[in-house]
């Protein structure tokens, strides 16, 4: 049995708006499952729909074969949540948070109370666990949320853009955390981000999300793979449609070249790297920058998402 | 920071038999955060200690009253007191909603019903706490009260039920503005200003035709009628209601009108809530 099945799931909301249209996936038991995609794209409508604190207008989804929409009750019981921003009871000891949590997922207080004081020290809170969490830093508010999340010891863990808004050191600090999670099998996790390092550095899959759809969806490695093994990009002082068009009309830029400004990014495929820096200097294309180099998993989404991330970043 | 590795030979949770053991968890964090917020507990008691202890000894010399007046003033204000808590108790929800742990909440294995109904107990509790408060600082003021045991049990349970319905119309309000200064914006006119049209501080005989039939369909009015009644021995209230020979008839049928706006008004702050809660 999947852990996660979501067949054909769709919202729009009242009004019209389409956050999500009619999106299909499966995650395996233990797989850690990344949903990229810009600001807007439907990742947060999409983990509010498999949270139950959104309802679908459209297709299933089934938790640990529980459906969402029936049984919500019992998809809550299987699931714990670490939403995008802080959501916690700031004038609580960051202990009383856990205990709650404890408490409302039926944790026995005997099991609750170890489970509480293995992961106080696995995430470091062993110094302010029994202080008011007002006076917690961003990151170890973070850390406190994960640890609540995980005190239910869920079969799924859903982690809606765990890092955003929080700066670098934090960032990699809780980044590590969660590559930590990975060292238990039992537990399958959805991780949302924009930030494509995180995807590729945490998730077995990734699922590219535009628009309310899901444009790709693949491992990092196959999806890197469909860029080929290089890269061309130009930094264009004219017209880029003009010098896109010379790109393929030469034969060295294909269908899935793309735009972000006045930067073309074009994927090789075959053509080696010298040949084509070769043809772009035959064309007498104006350029104030040109060079090539390795894809990246940025180079795969913005051909999926049109150059959107610039925006959301 | 140790690896999160460990984790994974932590015990495997046992889970507990379904029970009220979420509604009393709910109710117990309720409780702390309202201990945590001063505000909530010591702010609605202001006015109507105030009134019972300043205004309406102040009241009685001036009018030339007799002693009966205090104690209809005195308590005339805990139909003040009520709506105030009930109100203020309001607050913490749009707190939960916008700085707190609403959506961990939401995203429990609990009946969403659970939250409004745990706040609602926390709500009681302060509501009786403040009661009693009142009550006991009019009786050290010299007010007195002449209160039998099935008195006293009329006035709790009219105390109870108007305040349930009062936080259901709180909570309702709470879930259906999503600003603090939107909900404080409407609190005037919900707690206080029916407060001097249901008898407060004067029998309702003695408002304008056609104010006093607007009072008759105020919970307010016949709660503070039933308080009288149990608490002082006095039916005039209920008399200026119902105008019918039976007081215990009378007394009845404003208990009915009281637990009728405390059903409804939870059943629509549970719906109202549930239905704001998932979009």
């Amino acid at each position: 049995m999947n852990a996660i099945e979501v067949t054909k799931l769709g919202k729009t909301y009242p009004g019209g708006v389409q956050a999500v249209r009619g999106i299909d996936f499966e995650v395996a038991p233990g797989e850690v499952f990344g949903l990229l995609g810009p600001n807007g794209a439907g990742k947060s409508t999409t983990v509010g729909m498999l949270t139950t604190t959104i309802r679908p207008t459209s297709g299933t989804a089934r938790l640990a074969g529980v459906d969402v929409t029936k049984h919500p009750l019992a998809a809550r019981r299987v699931s714990s949540v670490v939403f995008q921003d802080s959501v916690v009871d700031r004038a609580l000891t960051g202990r009383r948070n856990l205990e709650i949590h404890a408490r409302l997922w039926s944790v026995e207080p005997r099991d609750a109370a170890d489970t509480i004081g293995g992961l106080v020290d696995a995430l470091g809170l062993a110094e302010l666990v029994d202080r008011p969490v007002a006076g917690y830093s961003g990151g170890e508010r973070r850390r406190l949320e994960i640890a609540r999340a995980l005190v239910s010891q869920p079969r799924l863990l859903f982690l809606d853009e765990p890092t955003v808004g929080l700066d670098p050191r934090i960032r990699y600090e809780l980044l590590d955390v969660i590559a930590g999670l990975r060292a238990r099998s039992d537990m399958t996790i959805l991780l949302t981000t924009h930030y494509l390092d995180e995807a590729e550095r945490l998730c077995d899959r990734i699922a590219i999300i535009h628009a309310g759809k899901i444009v790709a969806l693949d491992t990092p490695a196959a999806l890197l793979a469909a860029l080929g093994h290089e890269i061309l990009e130009l930094r264009v002082s004219g017209d880029v449609p003009t010098a896109l068009k010379a790109l393929r009309a030469r034969g060295v830029a294909g269908d899935d070249t793309f735009a972000v400004g006045s930067t073309l990014t074009v994927p090789l495929h075959d053509r080696g790297g010298s040949d084509a820096l070769a043809a772009v200097e035959e064309l007498g294309l104006a350029t104030t920058a040109v060079g090539t180099r390795k894809p990246t998993l940025d180079d795969v989404y913005l051909r999926l998402t049109g150059g959107r991330l610039a925006e959301a970043a | 920071m140790t690896s999160l590795a460990n984790t994974a030979v932590l015990p495997q949770p046992r889970r507990g038999l379904p029970s009220l053991a979420p509604l009393v968890t709910l109710a117990r964090r309720r409780l702390q955060l309202t201990a945590r917020t001063p505000r909530e507990l010591v702010v609605p008691l202001l006015t109507p200690v105030m009134f019972a202890l300043v205004i309406a000894p102040a009241l009685k010399q001036a009018l030339h009253t007799d002693g009966h007046y205090e104690s209809y003033v005195a308590l005339g204000t805990v139909g003040l007191l009520i709506p105030l808590n009930t109100m203020f108790a309001g607050l913490g929800v749009i707190v939960d909603r916008e700085h707190g742990a609403q959506r961990e909440l939401l995203a429990a294995p609990v009946p969403r019903a659970l939250l409004v109904l745990g706040n609602l107990l926390v709500a009681l509790a302060v509501t009786g706490l403040q009661l009693a408060v009142l009550i006991g600082a009019a009786l050290a003021r010299g007010i007195h009260f002449s209160a039998s045991t099935a008195g006293v049990v009329w006035f709790v349970a009219a105390a109870l039920l108007f305040a349930i319905g009062m936080y259901g119309v709180a909570e309702t309000l709470a879930n259906r503005v999503p600003k603090q200064e939107e909900y404080i914006a409407r609190v005037p006119a919900i707690a206080i200003l029916p407060w001097f049209l249901a008898g407060s501080l004067f029998p309702i005989d003695a408002l304008p035709s056609g104010l006093d039939w607007f009072a008759k369909v105020l919970p307010l009015t016949h709660g503070l009628a039933l308080m009288r009644y149990g608490l002082l021995d006095d039916s005039s209230g209920l008399h200026a209601i119902w105008r019918m020979h039976s007081t215990t008839t009378m007394a009845a049928l404003s208990l009915a009108v009281v637990a009728a706006f405390a059903t409804v008004l939870t059943a629509v702050s549970i719906r109202v809530f549930t239905r704001s809660a998932v979009r």
